[in-house]
């Protein structure tokens, strides 16, 4: 029992990293309506440039926890601008197509410049080993992620919905009409916004560079998980993300010590049985469009 | 108008009679197939306006089944194809009718899962899928005197576009197309858009077991890839490559993401740079694919033809459901 | 290079007039397998290079050869589609005398699958899985390297004779992680270790292993075997150092160890990690002689299935020399029951009754960095297992060929 116990334990923590991931995609996604395929491949870019500074600059991980999401965003930034918004008119598809065209792009360059092996990337020195908890000795670096995972999204959750930031974003992604005609630069919100989720699957991937093989592709077999996070959770629910984020960590735990094989489908087992019985997610929103 | 039709169409038969001659039969075979494949997703996509992301479940459970008989039993190559075509439709009654209940991106997700979930099954059950390994070295066992070789495809693959052409043209595709556009006024004639969508993802479904089922003949191997998410998403890439809404774009578009892939394989470029900058550049520029630029430009012309002085209003693609050709029209 | 061979190859042809003796005029080997893909690393370009070195090195020391050899790769992307349909292009059309390398368990079965129906010859090196030599074995097929049956044997063997008799296990979840686990399970077994528990499978492709690293933590086995290989491998290590494992006296068994993956964390992580491999660059000085020419020629060290399959292509061209024509039964003829001994294969000997090339295998300890000598200098050799002993027994074989 005990056993099960710490898995549920170890379950939360992989939960943080699906919350932050689903958080970015959430905003994008979720509020948005862009289908950001080349989410997985920002979170990719976060982890290298996290290792790239470090390995030609000597910089550490602590700033790397800055820098890296700064880098990604403003990546994401151009991505929008130059590209994504072109296809604003079109049905959601179209997004699709592009960013997983992106993505295959972007993984590619990186390999071809890093190669397909993982780069060595350590946790910090004042993170390294592990901490007794009493019922279980666990990775120091491991409880700091999830620790950084809760602020951050709870952060985020708080400026979205309750503050007048979060309250000028929110309109102007529910109706940007109105919210133009209130003389609101919505295109540029809209930037913003998308730069923001962005750095968010930046900063994830910093955080997930001293535990996974930071590789070019890291974050290709996460990215389905990751929007069937989000719709489970409901699009514009920044909340429901969240829940299901460390809902979904814990769910593939228990798989995982009961039978491990399913541990991957469960979440589309999940996602379907969820949509059929509330078609617009747990705390969805908006009508299923 | 419909002797150009026929010319069109007397012509695509014609050089698919002599591609094998040109490229490889294997790869002709191929695009005969994926084109199947991707012409039976555009129903759904392209004139019900539902973007699937679980197709390659009924292509890879019929390529599956398929490949298993002819293992299996003594039974003819076209027996088990049709029996895997079957497999497929049966697949796409509980999806059809579970997907069919969400709308929009939902509904993309919905049929995500169920193909994942198929993905799982066909990963576990390996005594009939050979698992990671795949299965090589299908038998096609010849009845009698007849020898199923290629010819065996074009018959087949002809007979699918067949049955995809007269249901695009027929009142039924008609009414796909009026749901598609506006589905408020479609039910307010009386059509009913579960009915009709149902029916279109459920003859969507059986023509990519078709397809599917002569892939996994054609090859000789069937591997997991049948069932794995990206095969989805290559038969959408297809389809906007070639032209959405048209009758011979999925076709087209398949030729070209194959020979596009084959080439990539000769070649020891750097596959993910090229194909993932060929799917950008065609979503940003060549949104309407090749036939349907050529209906476009097709169209302009003989417009410019018919009013001297055309007005500057000129139908602009409707840009809220497809950016495909501004008229309903199959070459 | 290129220059170099064009050169040679019109005086060979000017000087015997261009031989009727070999199809098309020449000897064309191709190399199909994963250029740009997860296996690329371990394969890919390098594998090239090795079959243009070892065609080029055959020319030289064989100036009286009457033909022109060439090579030609193709990229089969890891799709079994891609390579059957490369596979059967390259023999009907490329002229393609011989296929080598694979790397891809999938293709590979596939690629066996066409030489079969197109009566040429197929030399595995890359691809793992044991169906070659025993469920679907066929006469135009051989496998070269390493095996399942090698590495679970080796490594399972070595490691309880010396000492680690309490295991627990995880494997991937797809035929290879399967087959490796219960050929590692009965290795164990017969030289009297045990698992503590049932071996876990766990899903695949897969980027968390912690739920596994914590149970083995509970259990406390004296070894934590792990049958996962490239990326899910690298990541098992990078937790297994993570959850602190090695400091609670678990030492670690890795199935199927590549040189790329020790790379992509530092040997520092896999240090005093166990696994057999077929051949490494260091492992004496003819291997050392001939690495350090590879690494001239492409700037990287050579992974054992490079060196495979510079050995392979070698073995081949010198078989058509031995049967003076390239027709495919006649060059088998000469593969099947030949023994031999270069730089790659100690004790190597092909197998007519299976077409399994086996050779003399290492099991090798990852040494820290501070022993290392160089970059790359990774292993240690603590055992070895003679050629007799390190591939399917005949009498276990399940190849039709060979009842």
């Amino acid at each position: 029992m005990t056993l099960l116990l710490i898995q549920i334990f170890n379950g939360l923590v992989n939960g943080a990293f699906y919350a932050l991931l689903s958080l970015g995609l959430a905003v994008i996604f979720g509020m948005l309506r862009i289908v950001n395929f080349a989410h997985g491949a920002l979170y990719m870019l976060g982890a290298f440039t996290a290792y790239a500074i470090g390995e030609r600059f000597g910089i550490g991980f602590w700033p790397s926890l800055l820098i890296a999401p700064i880098a990604v965003g403003i990546f994401g930034v151009i991505l929008e601008r130059l590209l994504i918004r072109r296809l604003y008119d079109l049905p959601a598809s179209y997004n699709l197509l592009l960013t997983f065209g992106l993505t295959l792009l972007i993984q590619d360059g990186v390999r071809l410049i890093y190669g397909i092996s993982g780069q060595p990337y350590a946790p910090p020195a004042q993170l390294a080993g592990a901490t007794n908890l009493g019922f279980i000795v666990f990775p120091t670096f491991r409880l700091f992620a999830i620790i950084v995972s809760v602020v951050v999204c709870v952060l985020t959750w708080f400026v979205i919905e309750r503050t007048r930031v979060g309250a000028v974003v929110r309109a102007c992604t529910e109706n940007p009409t109105i919210t133009r005609a209130f003389g609101i630069d919505v295109s540029l919100w809209i930037t913003a916004v998308f730069g923001f989720g962005a750095a968010l699957a930046g900063l994830a991937g910093v955080l997930a560079a001293p535990i996974y093989s930071v590789d070019p592709l890291m974050g290709s077999e996460l990215i389905i998980t990751t929007f069937a996070v989000v719709v489970i959770g409901g699009l514009g629910s920044i909340l429901g993300s969240v829940v299901t984020g460390y809902a979904v960590g814990v769910l593939v735990a228990i798989g995982s010590a009961l039978y491990p094989p399913i541990a991957n489908t469960l979440i589309f087992i999940l996602m379907a049985l969820v949509l059929l019985l509330r078609p617009t997610g747990l705390f969805g929103l908006q009508e299923a469009r | 108008m419909t002797a150009r039709r026929w010319v069109v169409r007397i012509g695509v038969l014609l050089l698919l009679l002599v591609l094998p001659r040109l490229i490889y039969p294997i790869l002709a075979v191929d695009i005969l197939c994926w084109g199947l494949f991707a012409l039976a997703f555009d129903l759904v996509f392209g004139y019900a306006g539902l973007l699937s992301f679980g197709h390659a479940m009924f292509w890879g459970t019929s390529a599956y089944v398929t490949a298993n008989l002819l293992f299996r039993t003594g039974l003819p190559v076209p027996v088990a194809i049709l029996l895997g075509t079957i497999a497929a439709l049966v697949l796409s009654l509980p999806t059809g009718y579970l997907s069919i209940r969400s709308a929009g991106i939902y509904f993309s997700m919905v049929t995500l899962a169920f193909a994942q979930m198929i993905d799982f099954i066909a990963r576990q059950a390996e005594d009939y899928t050979g698992g990671d390994n795949g299965l090589p070295g299908i038998p096609r066992p010849s009845l009698g005197p007849i020898h199923f070789d290629n010819a065996i495809h074009l018959v087949l693959a002809a007979l699918g576009y067949v049955v995809a052409a007269r249901a695009i043209e027929s009142p039924f595709g008609q009414a796909l197309r009026a749901i598609r556009d506006n589905r408020t006024r479609a039910q307010s004639v009386g059509y009913n858009p579960r009915v009709q969508m149902m029916v279109a993802f459920v003859i969507s479904a059986g023509l990519s077991g078709l397809a599917g089922g002569l892939q996994a003949v054609g090859h000789g191997v069937v591997s997991l890839d049948v069932v794995h998410w990206t095969t989805s998403g290559i038969v959408v890439m297809m389809v906007l490559l070639g032209g959405t809404g048209t009758l011979l774009g999925p076709l087209v578009g398949a030729a070209l993401v194959l020979l596009l892939r084959d080439s990539l394989a000769s070649s020891t470029t750097a596959t993910g740079v090229v194909t993932g900058a060929v799917f950008a550049a065609t979503v940003l520029f060549f949104r309407r694919g090749v036939v349907g630029t050529l209906l476009m430009l097709d169209f302009r012309r003989r417009k410019a033809v018919e009013a001297p002085a055309p007005p500057a209003a000129e139908a602009a693609p409707p840009k809220q459901v497809t950016a495909a050709n501004p008229q309903v029209r199959t070459p | 290079m290129t220059t170099m061979r064009s050169a040679a190859a019109l005086v060979l042809l000017a000087a015997s007039g261009a031989s009727a003796q070999y199809s098309a005029g020449g000897i064309k080997v191709g190399l199909l397998t994963d250029m740009n893909g997860v296996y690329s690393a371990i394969s890919g370009a390098g594998s090239l290079k090795a079959a243009e070195m070892a065609a080029d090195d055959f020319m030289k020391t064989n100036k009286d050869f009457a033909g022109k050899i060439s090579v030609v790769a193709v990229d089969h992307q890891n799709k079994a589609d891609i390579a059957s349909n490369k596979a059967s292009e390259m023999y009907d059309r490329m002229d393609v005398d011989a296929i080598f390398d694979t790397v891809n368990s999938a293709c590979a079965l596939a690629t066996s699958a066409v030489a079969a129906s197109k009566k040429k010859v197929f030399i595995n090196t890359g691809a793992g899985t044991s169906e070659l030599t025993n469920e679907k074995c066929n006469k135009y097929t051989f496998h070269y390297a390493y095996d399942n049956y090698m590495l679970a044997s080796g490594t399972g063997t070595a490691i309880t004779k010396r000492g680690g008799k309490t295991w627990y296990m995880i494997y991937p979840n797809y035929a290879f992680g399967q087959n490796l686990e219960r050929q590692m399970r009965a290795a164990v077994e017969k030289n009297g270790g045990k698992l503590v528990a049932p071996s876990e499978a766990t899903p695949f492709p897969n980027t968390d292993f912690s739920s596994y690293l914590l149970k083995a933590q509970s259990l406390k086995p004296q070894v934590f075997g792990t049958m996962q290989a490239g990326a899910d491998l690298v990541n098992v290590v990078k937790q297994y150092n993570e959850f602190g494992l090695k400091k609670q006296n678990i030492g670690l068994a890795i199935g199927l160890l590549f040189e790329s993956d020790v790379a992509a964390l530092g040997q520092d992580a896999y240090q005093g990690a166990i696994a057999t491999v077929p051949w490494f660059w260091n492992v004496d000085d003819k291997a050392t002689q001939w690495s350090r020419k590879f690494e001239k020629a492409f700037g990287k060290k050579p992974t054992f299935d490079q060196a495979a399959v510079y050995s392979a292509v070698t073995q081949y061209l010198d078989a058509i020399k031995r049967a003076k024509t390239d027709d495919a039964d006649k060059v088998i003829a000469q593969l099947e029951g030949h023994k031999f001994n270069d730089f790659f294969a100690h004790n190597g000997e092909i197998r007519k009754q299976d077409h399994r090339g086996i050779l003399d295998v290492y099991q090798v300890q990852v040494k820290p960095k501070s022993e290392a000598k160089e970059d790359g200098d990774y292993y240690k050799e603590i055992a070895k297992t003679p050629a007799a002993d390190a591939f399917t027994p005949l009498s276990e074989s399940k190849c039709k060929m060979a009842q």
